[in-house]
């Protein structure tokens, strides 16, 4: 990406702090992503990736600090903050299950203006992913991993959002597939979408990402590009088991 | 014998009607909110009087008497939402199914005494009611159950299309089946539970006129139908709405049998054994899915 971070961020966190019952998880993440840019999180299971995306999205309450979006600050609830651009596509893919794929993808242009709009959204999705055409009467719950996880990312896409929040996408996958899954959103990243996804391995996004912010128990450990990382061989010890 | 098969049929699908009615309406909100409603028995019969008195004391129309039902249903189930629901949502959502069933027994007594209070106790003959009998050879239909069953047929072709083709509906189901992602597409969960609440309201309020046609009317009206609605989500699986259809009558036309068979006092215990043994035997319901929770 070249001269994203010139532009006025897309999204922005500002010293954030949120948590489950007396825990704080997240210890003031200040982060921002620019238009067009793909902003990695890495870091160990259990740090707070998905807290992250899900504080970001409103599904977990925000204790402290601020986000905006746009320059807008989110008011914590999930249906504004979609309203507002923000489309999560959460870990696990959490599907309709009992909905097919189309009625899946249609749920993704819940709040598109109009009809035209939502035809649209599908044939670019279709495009991307020509699988889900193919599928598109199926019942989400009987697809393949696979399968369901593009769902996920189209349903995402069909949200039309300013910010695409993707969570794990290669968590129980065969590594076939995550090569599948990932190289759909290099395209994404490629065609200029803005993109902030977690997930375990730095590796999987050394030659996609712009940047990446190391998370180590709620906080920020480092911040830098991913080849970066991948060269410090002491970080990876440290925070990611080598 | 043929006659008597046939009496049996004809009222066996027209209390089928009606259970389905009222379980479409139990069903719907426990699917997609966990809630049992404990007052939809006192909103049917709300329904029942408001066209009770929209056509006896107003002397308006018996179609408005419908829509006075319709109305007064999905209005109750509004203000439930405004006073209860929402708040009790708004506390931890673990013990928000223990206390909106509560909440709802004890809105139901008030509605019931308050229905009490205004119209007394004594029954009335509800005015929604045709009189003679369709004859087909040597078939006997009468008027009324031919009204409720066609009744019954469009609210749910029109139950069926709302949550089938429209953004509402849509919306509705993916609550339902995933309440978090659903917020994630941009759906207000609470509006969805306001939309449920009142399309209940208005399933219960014309069940009860079509309910009280066969009977009468009377404060405790609607207790035995949303007794047995309740059985039947219970032998569907709770918050499945074509299985709570099935179950209803299937379970209304075996209670039809057993009532011409062993005698009308059996018609209830019959549908207590199968609610036993499907409980026994398939615990999450006959069309429904076992439910894992991770600990």
């Amino acid at each position: 990406m070249t001269g994203a971070a010139a532009k006025p961020p897309v999204l922005q966190l500002d010293g954030i702090v949120c948590g489950y019952d007396g825990l704080d998880v997240l210890k003031g993440i200040s982060l921002t992503v620019h238009a067009g840019e793909f902003v990695t999180v890495v870091g160990p299971n259990g740090h707070g990736k998905s807290t992250l995306l899900k504080t970001i999205s409103g599904l977990v309450p925000l204790r402290g600090g601020q986000i905006s979006i746009d320059g807008r600050r989110l008011s914590g609830k999930p249906h504004e903050t979609a309203m507002l651009g923000v489309a999560h596509v959460p870990q696990g893919d959490m599907l309709f299950a009992q909905m097919s794929v189309l009625e899946n993808l249609l749920m993704g242009g819940y709040l598109a203006p109009d009809k035209a709009e939502i035809a649209r959204r599908l044939d670019e999705v279709y495009a991307l992913l020509p699988k889900l055409a193919d599928r598109r009467n199926q019942i989400a719950s009987s697809l393949s991993g696979g399968e369901r996880r593009m769902v996920g990312i189209g349903r995402g896409l069909m949200m039309g959002g300013r910010i695409l929040l993707i969570d794990e996408p290669s968590l129980g996958l065969a590594p076939l597939i995550i090569d599948q899954v990932y190289g759909v959103i290099s395209q994404l990243s490629k065609a200029g979408r803005t993109i902030l996804l977690v997930d375990e391995n730095p590796a999987r996004v050394e030659d996609l990402a712009d940047r990446l912010h190391l998370l180590d128990d709620g906080a920020i450990v480092w911040s830098g590009k991913p080849a970066e990382l991948m060269a410090r061989d002491e970080l990876l010890a440290t925070y990611l088991g080598g | 014998m043929t006659d008597v098969l046939m009496a049996i049929l004809v009222a066996g699908f027209t209390s089928g009607a009606l259970y389905a009615l009222a379980t479409v309406g139990l069903s719907l909100v426990w699917g997609s909110m966990g809630m049992l409603n404990m007052a939809h028995a006192a909103m049917l019969t709300l329904g029942g009087y408001v066209a009770f008195t929209v056509i006896t004391s107003l002397g308006l129309p018996v179609a408005i008497g419908f829509a006075g039902a319709i109305v007064a249903g999905a209005l109750a189930g509004a203000i439930l939402y405004f006073a209860i629901v929402r708040n009790l949502l708004q506390n931890d959502k673990s013990t928000f199914e223990a206390n909106v069933m509560i909440a709802t027994v004890g809105i139901g007594i008030a509605l019931e005494n308050a229905i009490l209070l205004t119209y007394g106790g004594q029954p009335l003959k509800q005015p929604v009611s045709i009189a003679g009998a369709l004859r087909l050879g040597p078939l006997t239909l009468p008027w009324q159950n031919l009204l409720i069953i066609a009744v019954v047929v469009v609210m749910m072709v029109v139950v069926s299309a709302a949550l089938g083709r429209t953004r509402m509906g849509r919306a509705i189901r993916a609550t339902a089946q995933n309440r978090d992602a659903a917020q994630l597409m941009g759906v207000a969960v609470n509006r969805v539970y306001l939309q449920v609440l009142m399309l209940s309201g208005a399933l219960a309020g014309i069940c009860g006129v079509m309910v009280s046609s066969m009977t009468q009317l009377s404060p405790p009206l609607g207790n035995d139908p949303m007794l047995k609605a309740f059985i039947m989500c219970v032998v569907a699986g709770l918050g499945n709405l074509p299985g709570a259809i099935a179950a209803a009558l299937g379970l209304a036309l075996l209670e039809s049998f057993v009532q011409y068979a062993l005698g009308a006092r059996w018609g209830f215990p019959s549908l207590l054994f199968v609610v036993i043994a499907v409980l026994i035997w398939r615990p999450s319901g006959l069309f429904g899915h076992a439910e894992i929770r991770r600990m």
